[in-house]
């Protein structure tokens, strides 16, 4: 079986990659918490694509996180977290019809996704659990998500439009 | 024609308004005109304007090296590392506070630097800033390595606290039963009962070799100390002296203070 790498997938790891970077460099230094920048990518392909695509984009996601430095925590639990959160966001796929309220629902339920298995980590680790950041990230990855996401769908939508994806 | 010009004028003297679509269409058609036969002074704006932006561009460009300068000049002549080789470092990256898996938000507080094995960086060596301490290395790449930074929940520091020298241990991690911290504060607990008041200063213990503390780094001030409530210990909160969320100029220090041996000295009791 030949492996066909499409001009779409090369798009989305390109954005995965620089999306982490950025929120290791970019965002730290304007505050304590930030949104998800990673997590809006995986939504969007999780919208076009469906729950399978969008785990499987959550994976590579995820890995990319835990290996970006410095990092923190044991290899491999963001790449679990971000599938996870890549198949919820794919529930919302819809074959037809373009709603506004589906891209922020979804991000919403990614990002409590990723949220609770924060939280849950803390809880049976014994470490403090931060409600308000993991609150405040998610908010702000929704809001963000509500900007951002519709542009990547559509960029997405013109890129399989024109067969080149 | 003499006639429909005096006409105009009369009523260009009479009623001004009722003649300005004349002077707005000559304007419409003229005035290109004449932007093009003054170009040349249009384009000295053009270059006087992009050159005052450029000098102001390098005037903030200046002031940031500057800013830098300084900051490497300050964790050069810290009292603490005096004689010790020390490699100057920027910090590159954070630790993502968004990821909430592995983010600041649970604990988690390192920093990329842009030194690295090819620099002489190795495992567990201390790095410091201008004010003090600001943690250890733990992984070591090519051109970066990433440094645990105190605050971290994995990060145990030995210290003396205050003029007698207390033993203790600095952590991120409060003490079972003891009062909660503001943000940011670390939790001091000392090996024995002791007597530390706010204000004390706390200070690295060294390790062995000087890895991965070198002793006598300035790690934080006491805040606050915990009440008496039958804990074995006395514990306190200690403000760290280097904020971690701003890190920009690091060092790290390359050699252990002391590397000559030590000459004996011959009693001076009589």
């Amino acid at each position: 079986m030949r492996v066909r790498v499409s001009l779409l997938s090369l798009l989305r790891a390109a954005l995965v990659v620089l999306a982490a970077a950025l929120s290791a460099v970019v965002l730290p230094r304007l505050g304590p918490v930030g949104p998800d920048l990673v997590l809006l990518v995986v939504v969007a392909a999780a919208l076009l694509g469906g729950p399978a695509k969008g785990a499987l984009l959550g994976l590579g996601a995820g890995w990319t996180i835990d290996l970006m430095p410095p990092g923190a925590g044991a290899l491999g639990v963001a790449a679990l977290t971000y599938a996870a959160a890549g198949a919820v966001a794919g529930l919302w796929h819809r074959d037809s019809g373009r709603s506004a309220s589906l891209p922020a629902l979804a991000t919403l339920a990614a990002a409590s996704t990723v949220a609770a298995v924060g939280i849950l980590r803390a809880v049976t680790s014994g470490w403090p659990v931060s409600w308000a950041a993991a609150g405040a990230s998610t908010v702000m990855t929704t809001a963000v998500g509500l900007a951002v996401i519709p542009l990547l769908i559509r960029a997405e939508r013109g890129l399989i439009r024109r067969r080149l994806a | 024609m003499v006639v429909a010009t005096v006409f105009l004028l009369g009523l260009d003297l009479a009623q001004p308004a009722s003649t300005s679509f004349l002077r707005a269409g000559a304007a419409a058609a003229f005035g290109p005109l004449e932007r093009v036969l003054t170009a040349g002074r249009d384009n000295d704006v053009e270059r006087l304007t992009r050159e005052r932006d450029e000098l102001a561009r390098a005037r903030r460009q200046d002031a940031a090296t500057v800013q830098q300068a300084q900051e490497v000049t300050s964790v050069l002549a810290l009292p603490a590392a005096k004689g010790a080789r020390l490699l100057v470092a920027r910090v590159v990256a954070f630790t993502p506070g968004s990821s909430v898996t592995s983010g600041s938000s649970s604990g988690a507080r390192r920093v990329t630097i842009d030194v690295g094995s090819r620099d002489g960086v190795t495992k567990d060596l201390t790095v410091i800033a201008g004010t003090g301490l600001v943690g250890r290395v733990i992984a070591v790449a090519a051109w970066t390595s990433d440094v645990l930074v105190v605050g971290d929940r994995d990060l145990i520091v030995g210290v003396r606290v205050g003029k007698r020298g207390w033993f203790g241990s600095v952590s991120a991690t409060p003490p079972v039963g003891a009062t909660a911290r503001g943000p940011g504060l670390l939790s001091l607990t000392l090996l024995q009962q002791g007597a530390v008041v706010v204000g004390d200063t706390v200070t690295t213990l060294g390790s062995i070799g000087g890895r991965p503390f070198v002793a006598d780094i300035p790690v934080g001030t006491v805040v606050m100390t915990d009440p008496d409530r039958g804990q074995l210990t006395s514990t306190a909160g200690v403000e760290p002296v280097v904020d971690t969320a701003t890190l920009d100029v690091v060092a790290v220090i390359l050699t252990t203070p002391r590397s000559a041996p030590r000459a004996p000295a011959t009693s001076a009791a009589k």
